[in-house]
């Protein structure tokens, strides 16, 4: 066997143990504290490289040190936002089960990334432009992505049979992902007065390499800070949905038994 | 729809009153409602354009039609688009139409009516197609009212962007063709796209 | 036997909420056959109708018609009628209106055939009134009539005799048996027993509920 059959065996193998609940709760046991622990070693690293060994802004002295918690939040409040959106065709494609149990699961993690993006960039924003808000285009599109995501929230809590909820809100979640861009689009025309792009601005960063090393490692980190409160909420779901079943009931006597 | 006037007043009537509530909340300078007439306007579009929504399907769901239509072999998204246009007749339409008659009471002047004119005109489409998921969405809920709000003003951002925005542009003496592009491509978008997402969320939540 | 009409259904369940409300679901129905699907309330009944009408999409099992997946069939759908609680009536249109929608939904434009439908229902002296005004056994009855305008082999009725009088219910199990003698199909439920209705002799039960 060549290695592309191995590597493509494995990755269909490993989507199809996920699909089933089950499956997805024995591994994700010992998935999840490794999630966690990644994203503690790599902010911690992050964070004694920003505070301590990145040199202070020629312009903004110390305060541009939120940067590193800022910028990515607001990465990963769109990446989520990716991530939502894709499960969520694959569940109303595929009628994946565990698919939607991403969606609902990533929506409430997403949006606390987005409020942290807002509230750190308006506390950046006091003394760099010297007001908590300004109607500018990200922070616009920010709070507007914090809204879709209440209002996906929303749909899933509104319905009392849960697989109409679940795909309900998939399907909310994929509209969503279609008019985001045009939403970006737009409000970018309607005003720009944040600063331009600065790290993925062609001719390669405009940022000293002693700032991205921290920013790169920060970024890793809330990526696999994602990855462990997603999986936490998953098995809180897929516990919560498959309460019924065998393997869940056999889990529980266990756990009183062994108390 | 037609036998029923009262549902095709209605929206009209709240579109009016909306856009009225606003001389009497600012200061009484007329040069001022002549410069944010535009913008009121469009905002009581898009907030009759929502109100109107819940009422779309309602009836359909309750006396079993929309059930005959899911079941029906000829294309559900293509019924849906009718439908959406039929909607957009009575409430989108009408408003577009009544709206040079408020411009007159703001006293905005005449070359910006028209640019209001033609983009409401090509932005209310727009509003009632992208309303509609929301609406297919919310139809066997109680109280979908609210919900549709929320799910829904948040897409309509761009539509009001482009609608009102071409007024302050026009205001300058600026061209305004990229905006009415934009809202047409829009338009075209929610044409093509959203009677997918329509009878989708039908398929979903009728059950 | 070519081109015999046959419904048939393989492991359907439903689910609402936690609750099974049935599972392994099996059956079939050719030309001529009527299965009266029993049960106490909230065992399904309906939830099975809207399944083989295909309103709702089967979690598992498959339903099969001529051979052929009834999802997203069109042939099927054009030959299947779904008749409910909710008879699908405009209130804002009168009798002979909504039949003519329905009608010309389906690609006729006939308006001696509407008269015709009217008639055999007993319900023509109301054609111009609005469908709000009708009673409610007029309404059930208009409902059926939707079923004689199109030609359906397959009529899905759930409780088709409930809220009409004895003499509507006369008047509908004959047209159930002129419908079946045609070689129609029809899958129906009912609360009540049909031993001594005409319909008997074509008519197979399904229980559902027993587990």
């Amino acid at each position: 066997m060549n290695p592309i059959t191995i590597i493509w065996n494995f990755l269909s193998n490993t989507y199809h143990r996920l699909g089933s609940p089950r499956e997805f709760y024995t591994i994700s046991r010992y998935t999840t504290p490794v999630f966690g622990a990644l994203f503690l070693v790599l902010s911690l690293i992050g964070t004694y490289f920003g505070l301590f060994v990145a040199p202070a802004d020629y312009q903004q002295g110390d305060s541009f040190r939120i940067l590193f918690v800022h910028v990515p939040v607001a990465w990963m409040s769109l990446f989520v936002y990716v991530v939502m959106a894709t499960a969520g065709a694959i569940g109303l494609i595929w009628r994946m089960k565990m698919a939607f149990v991403v969606t609902i699961c990533s929506a409430p993690i997403g949006a606390a990334f987005t409020a942290l993006a807002l509230m750190t960039g308006s506390i950046w924003g006091k003394p760099i432009w010297g007001t908590y808000w300004v109607w500018d285009a990200r922070l616009t599109s920010e709070l507007i992505l914090l809204f879709l995501y209440f209002g996906i929230m929303a749909v899933y809590y509104a319905f009392e049979d849960r697989k109409t909820a679940e795909k309900a809100t998939a399907l909310l979640s994929v509209v969503g992902v279609v008019i985001v861009p045009i939403i970006h689009y737009s409000v970018e025309w309607w005003s720009s007065l944040h600063q331009g792009v600065t790290v993925f601005a062609e001719g390669g960063p405009k940022m000293p390499p002693e700032m991205l090393l921290p920013l790169a490692f920060m970024a890793f980190g809330f990526m696999f800070f994602y990855g462990y409160a997603l999986f936490l909420s998953m098995q809180n779901k897929v516990l919560d949905n498959e309460r019924k079943s065998g393997w869940v009931r056999a889990l529980v006597n266990n756990k009183e038994q062994q108390s | 729809m037609f036998r029923n006037t009262s549902s095709l007043i209605q929206p009209l009537v709240f579109f009016i009153i909306i856009a009225l509530l606003f001389p009497f909340s600012l200061p009484a300078e007329g040069l001022l409602l002549q410069r944010i007439g535009g913008g009121v306007i469009w905002v009581s579009a898009v907030l009759a354009t929502m109100l109107s929504l819940e009422s779309m399907f309602h009836s359909d769901y309750q006396d079993g039609t929309l059930e005959q239509m899911l079941i029906h072999p000829r294309s559900l998204s293509l019924a849906m688009l009718g439908k959406a246009l039929a909607h957009w007749t009575a409430t989108g339409l009408i408003l577009t139409l009544f709206s040079p008659l408020l411009c007159v009471t703001f006293n905005i002047p005449s070359e910006q009516i028209w640019v209001l004119f033609t983009g409401l005109l090509l932005g209310t489409p727009s509003l009632t197609l992208i309303g509609a998921i929301g609406a297919a969405l919310t139809v066997t809920l109680r109280r979908g009212g609210v919900l549709i709000a929320i799910i829904i003003l948040p897409l309509y951002i761009p539509i009001l962007i482009f609608g009102a925005g071409m007024l302050t542009q026009v205001a300058q003496g600026l061209e305004v063709t990229s905006q009415l592009y934009a809202l047409a491509a829009i338009l075209a978008l929610s044409i093509t796209l959203a009677p997918f997402a329509i009878a989708g969320a039908l398929r979903i939540t009728i059950n | 036997m070519p081109n015999l009409k046959v419904i048939s259904a393989n492991n359907l369940s439903c689910v609402r909420g936690d609750n099974l409300l049935f599972e392994g679901v099996s059956f079939d129905v050719s030309e001529g056959q009527c299965l009266h699907v029993t049960g106490p309330n909230g065992c399904g009944k309906t939830s099975l109708l809207r399944l083989i009408s295909g309103i709702n999409q089967t979690e598992t099992g498959c339903i099969k018609w001529q051979g052929a997946n009834t999802n997203d069939n069109s042939l099927f759908l054009s030959e299947c009628a779904y008749i409910a609680h909710k008879e699908g009536l405009k209130n804002e249109l009168t009798a002979i209106e909504n039949l003519r929608y329905y009608q010309q939904l389906d690609g006729i434009n006939d308006e001696l055939a509407l008269d015709d439908t009217l008639a055999k229902l007993k319900i023509l002296k109301c054609a111009d009134l609005l469908a709000q005004q009708l009673s409610f056994g007029q309404r059930r009855r208009l409902s059926f009539a939707r079923l004689l305008i199109a030609e359906f082999s397959l009529w899905v009725l759930d409780e088709p005799f409930t809220g009409i009088d004895t003499d509507g219910r006369e008047l509908m199990e004959s047209l159930c048996v002129n419908h079946l003698k045609s070689g129609g199909l029809i899958i129906m439920t009912h609360h009540q027993t049909l031993l001594d209705s005409p319909l008997n002799q074509y008519r197979s039960e399904l229980q559902l509920g027993q587990a």
